[in-house]
């Protein structure tokens, strides 16, 4: 069993003292998310995500099989996620049962696959009996807090990056074009959900079951690996640009007050928007480099849109 | 492993002998046979219950490798890259020269050491699975249409009388029957190889064990009943409406088969050798007689036995060959004694006649 | 051959190297204290573990393993840290070949292996280097460090690592060779051609590597004059 991080006591008071003071130690506010860094690989679908010291690749991986019985129009998409020591040393390596590696696979699946980004319908060849079985691989390549948050955005450029190779079908006859005979067909991302971490810290010792005026408690966004192992409570909430509420999670810890969950709404609303639109602009722009003499080429008239 | 062994070791070795008691360059005996264990084997008792296809026996000192071969169909899909039209044959002789693997086939052989525990696959299990597949998908061996099904009919006529017709026995006009349906299939192929005493490195012995029961597979026909040939079923779910086409079953015929076709010029067998050096020190109760001073500080073994070999060896070699030196694969690894080119010659000399020692046996 | 070091925090050393289409990144941490049944009373022991590009890990991967543990063990100095290990963790980003190859993400990861080890600061007896060289089926063609589709129209594909040094009047040292797996079909000349190809390579390789730790060396140590 790989040892958890422990942190000692004079460092967890400092943090904390620190933050009651509304400081933090990588000098950001508290609700503050890192900038994010989205770097597209040379292949379709191969994104790798840095949020400061958090680095995580995700990598979509496509190929033909048989949709399951009961859901003959629909194709199929699993979501895996899986650590190694490389991230950090408290990962163990073949060991995706800690509390933290399930939770954090869990998670993203609800975020991205239950909430219906991806539009699997277009994944089917011919009903019942061929469909495209998209794969995405997570893989943590360092750790320092925000995994969730990090993964969420890789997995979901990823999915806006990816192209699938074409397709004819005749009658039963399914033919798969090879990516250098035609030009492979983008997936059918429905809307793009974000994460949003916010972490609680109970400044006093004891916990305040009631919670009057002088409510103390700390709230921070976007946690590092330190401050995610002294928090107390934590609230995950994705949401989309459409300012659709796609997901709270909030398991346990620190009871929060249930007004501020509208305030924290708000608030990784306007990080939603941001981290959407340069989603939208990391993979414009990749497209644009990739098809540099797509102008010179076409015969269509330009027009606005 | 201990000083002791390892000074025994030494010191048997600086006598120009091995611990067990064979020369630097000599392999042990091998024994092969198909241990009856196949269907289709001569001697067979339970043929209509037993699956296996394939299978054989190797025996080597004191470990036996038994490799037994099952099968089964699965339905290929189609890609651009064999379109089934008129110009096939030309398009797989354009595309063949751009991936050489694409037409090669291999088996899933799964390999037990048996230790007398239960558990999951250790890494050498896994290691050596692995290496046997990849070997054999590389070697061309297995090509992919020596695995296609020739699909036949089952037909019933009025009187409620069964004949099954195959495409290669019947006249021309017929043909086009079976061909009728643009679905292909081909055989899979498991290998199931399980070593009993384990002595030493077994990936040779295994490989060995494996060519030997594939040249003993034997592929049964297979058919569909005509009834069932075109069978389309309206489904509707959620709202919407489709024709499923029943995935049909294809049969067995377990009267008929046809032996696996083997790319006999490609076939090659494997051994292995190791390189150690002698410790200076342990020749000592040899000074007093007059040391040839340019004698080699370093020797080759040949078939690495026990386990005191196996663990003060650092440098190995495996290679798989025919007896006319066309390689199938080489594996040198040099944790220990320097490898020189001199010694690769050499086991390249020696593998050659142990290929054609295993040869003349199968 | 783009390399870059120290690329993650939370690991002793790290390394990404990439190569004609493959890109691996290697992580090392250690020596630290074992779990019990790892230990080696007398040396240092090794944990590799290869994550692909994409899926879950199999026995390709175990395979992959097996032939980057033999080539490092020799060239670690395993007797300075007895019971204790070093964890070796290598995730393909881009592996350039298909699921019936490994021999580009083998000979790439163990370059990154060895400037992973060094920036660990984990210590080695020599350096080793490995390249990969396919022999065309056509015209009999050397290919060093092949492309994906170059790879596809060999008949066998080779994957080469030797031992190097540098003895004490500079000179470079040929110290054996580590690996040698050669697949498809081939014959003895063609096995030694790759042999004598791949130590031109190998070589070629170590002075490149020698000189990217040289010029991390001297940026880590600006302050020491």
């Amino acid at each position: 069993m790989a040892k958890d991080i422990e942190i000692s006591n004079s460092e967890s008071k400092f943090i904390l003292e620190a933050l009651k003071l509304k400081q933090r130690l990588d000098g950001r506010a508290c609700d503050q998310f890192r900038d994010v860094e989205i770097e597209l690989g040379e292949a379709y679908g191969d994104v790798t995500v840095t949020m400061g010291k958090t680095k995580v690749q995700c990598r979509i991986s496509c190929e033909v099989a048989q949709p399951y019985e009961d859901r003959p129009f629909e194709g199929l998409f699993h979501i895996t996620t899986e650590t190694t020591p490389m991230a950090g040393a408290q990962f163990e390596n073949g060991n995706n049962t800690g509390e933290e590696e399930v939770l954090i696979s869990r998670m993203i699946e609800k975020a991205v696959r239950r909430s219906g980004a991806l539009d699997v319908e277009g994944l089917c060849i011919i009903a019942g009996s061929k469909c495209w079985s998209l794969r995405a691989d997570v893989h943590f390549l360092d750790c320092d807090g925000g995994l969730i948050d990090a993964s969420c955005i890789a997995v979901m450029t990823a999915l806006l990056h990816f192209k699938k190779p074409d397709v004819t079908v005749l009658g039963e006859k399914v033919t798969v074009h090879p990516v250098d005979e035609r030009e492979p067909v983008s997936l059918g991302v429905l809307h793009v959900p974000v994460c949003v971490t916010f972490s609680f810290f109970n400044p006093d010792d004891t916990e305040e079951n009631i919670k009057g005026e002088h409510n103390g408690e700390i709230s921070i966004i976007d946690a590092s690996l330190k401050e995610e192992l002294l928090r107390d409570g934590v609230l995950t909430v994705t949401l989309n640009k459409n300012r659709e509420v796609v997901q709270v999670s909030k398991a346990g810890g620190l009871p929060m007050d249930a007004l501020s969950l509208i305030d924290c709404c708000h608030k990784a609303y306007g990080i939603v928007e941001k981290i959407t639109d340069q989603i939208q602009r990391a993979i414009k722009q990749d497209s644009i480099a990739r098809n540099q003499y797509a102008h010179i080429l076409s015969s269509e008239n330009a027009r606005e849109s | 492993m201990n000083t002791n062994t390892a000074l025994q070791q030494d010191r048997h070795l600086s006598l120009e002998t091995r611990p067990c008691s064979r020369g630097f360059e000599e392999f042990r005996d091998v024994l092969i046979n198909d241990g009856n264990i196949s269907r289709y084997s001569a001697k067979c008792q339970n043929a209509n219950t037993n699956n296996v296809i394939g299978s054989s026996i190797v025996r080597s000192g004191k470990t036996f490798v038994i490799t037994s071969i099952t099968g089964g169909i699965v339905e290929e899909t189609l890609s651009a890259n064999n379109e089934d039209d008129v110009g096939e044959e030309e398009l797989i002789t354009l595309s063949e020269g751009s991936n050489r693997l694409a037409k090669n086939a291999s088996v899933h052989p799964v390999v037990e050491i048996q230790r007398g525990r239960v558990g999951g696959p250790t890494d050498e299990e896994m290691i050596t699975s692995e290496r046997l597949h990849k070997t054999l998908l590389h070697s061309g061996i297995l090509k992919k249409t020596a695995l296609r099904v020739l699909c036949g009919v089952r037909r019933t006529d009025e009187n409620g009388k069964t004949t099954k017709i195959y495409s290669d026995e019947i006249l021309e006009e017929e043909r086009k029957i079976s061909e009728s349906n643009n679905r292909r299939w081909s055989y899979v192929l498991y290998a199931k190889i399980q070593v009993f005493s384990r002595n030493g490195p077994i990936f040779d012995l295994c490989w060995n064990s494996l060519i030997s029961a594939l040249k003993s597979v034997q592929l049964p026909r297979a058919f569909l009943d005509e009834r069932a040939a075109d069978l389309k079923i309206a489904v509707r779910t959620r709202g919407r409406s489709m024709t499923i086409r029943e995935t049909y079953d294809i049969l067995c015929d377990p009267e008929k088969s046809l032996p696996l076709q083997l790319n006999q010029h490609e076939l090659g067998y494997g051994s292995n050798y190791g390189i150690i050096d002698i410790d200076p020190l342990a020749q000592l109760a040899k000074e007093e007689n007059e040391m040839d001073v340019d004698k080699p500080t370093s020797v080759l073994l040949a078939d690495i036995e026990t386990e005191a070999e196996e663990s003060s060896i650092y440098s190995k070699l495996s290679l798989i060959t025919n007896k006319d030196g066309q390689f199938k694969s080489a594996t040198i690894i040099g944790g220990g004694s320097k490898i020189t080119p001199e010694m690769i010659k050499r086991c390249i000399s020696l593998s050659k006649e142990r290929s054609k020692d295993i040869e003349s046996k199968i | 051959m783009e390399t870059s070091m120290r690329v993650l925090s939370h690991v002793d050393g790290s390394a990404v190297v990439s190569n004609n289409g493959t890109k691996v990144i290697c992580s090392v941490s250690g020596p630290m204290e074992p779990k019990s049944r790892q230990e080696l009373p007398t040396q240092l022991a090794l944990e590799i573990i290869v994550k692909p590009a994409e899926g879950v890990q199999s026995t390709r991967e175990k395979l992959m393993e097996d032939q980057i543990r033999s080539v490092l063990t020799p060239v670690l100095a395993r007797y300075l840290h007895p019971r204790q290990f070093v964890q070796i963790c290598f995730q393909v980003l881009e592996a350039g070949e298909s699921k019936d190859y490994t021999v580009k993400e083998v000979s790439v990861g163990i370059n990154a292996a060895v400037l992973a080890l060094v920036d660990a600061g984990v210590p080695l007896l020599s350096m080793c280097t490995g390249t990969c060289i396919g022999i065309t089926s056509e015209e009999r063609r050397l290919i060093v460090n092949p492309t994906e589709p170059e790879l596809l129209e060999c008949a066998s594909v080779h994957v080469f690592c030797l031992e190097l040094g540098t003895d004490e009047n500079e000179k470079i040292d040929v110290r054996n060779v580590l690996l040698v797996d050669s697949l498809g079909t081939f014959d003895e000349s063609q096995l030694f051609q790759v042999l004598e190809t791949g130590e031109k390579e190998c070589i070629r390789l170590y002075t490149e590597l020698r000189s990217v730790i040289k010029d991390k060396v001297s940026r880590d140590f600006v302050w020491k004059q």
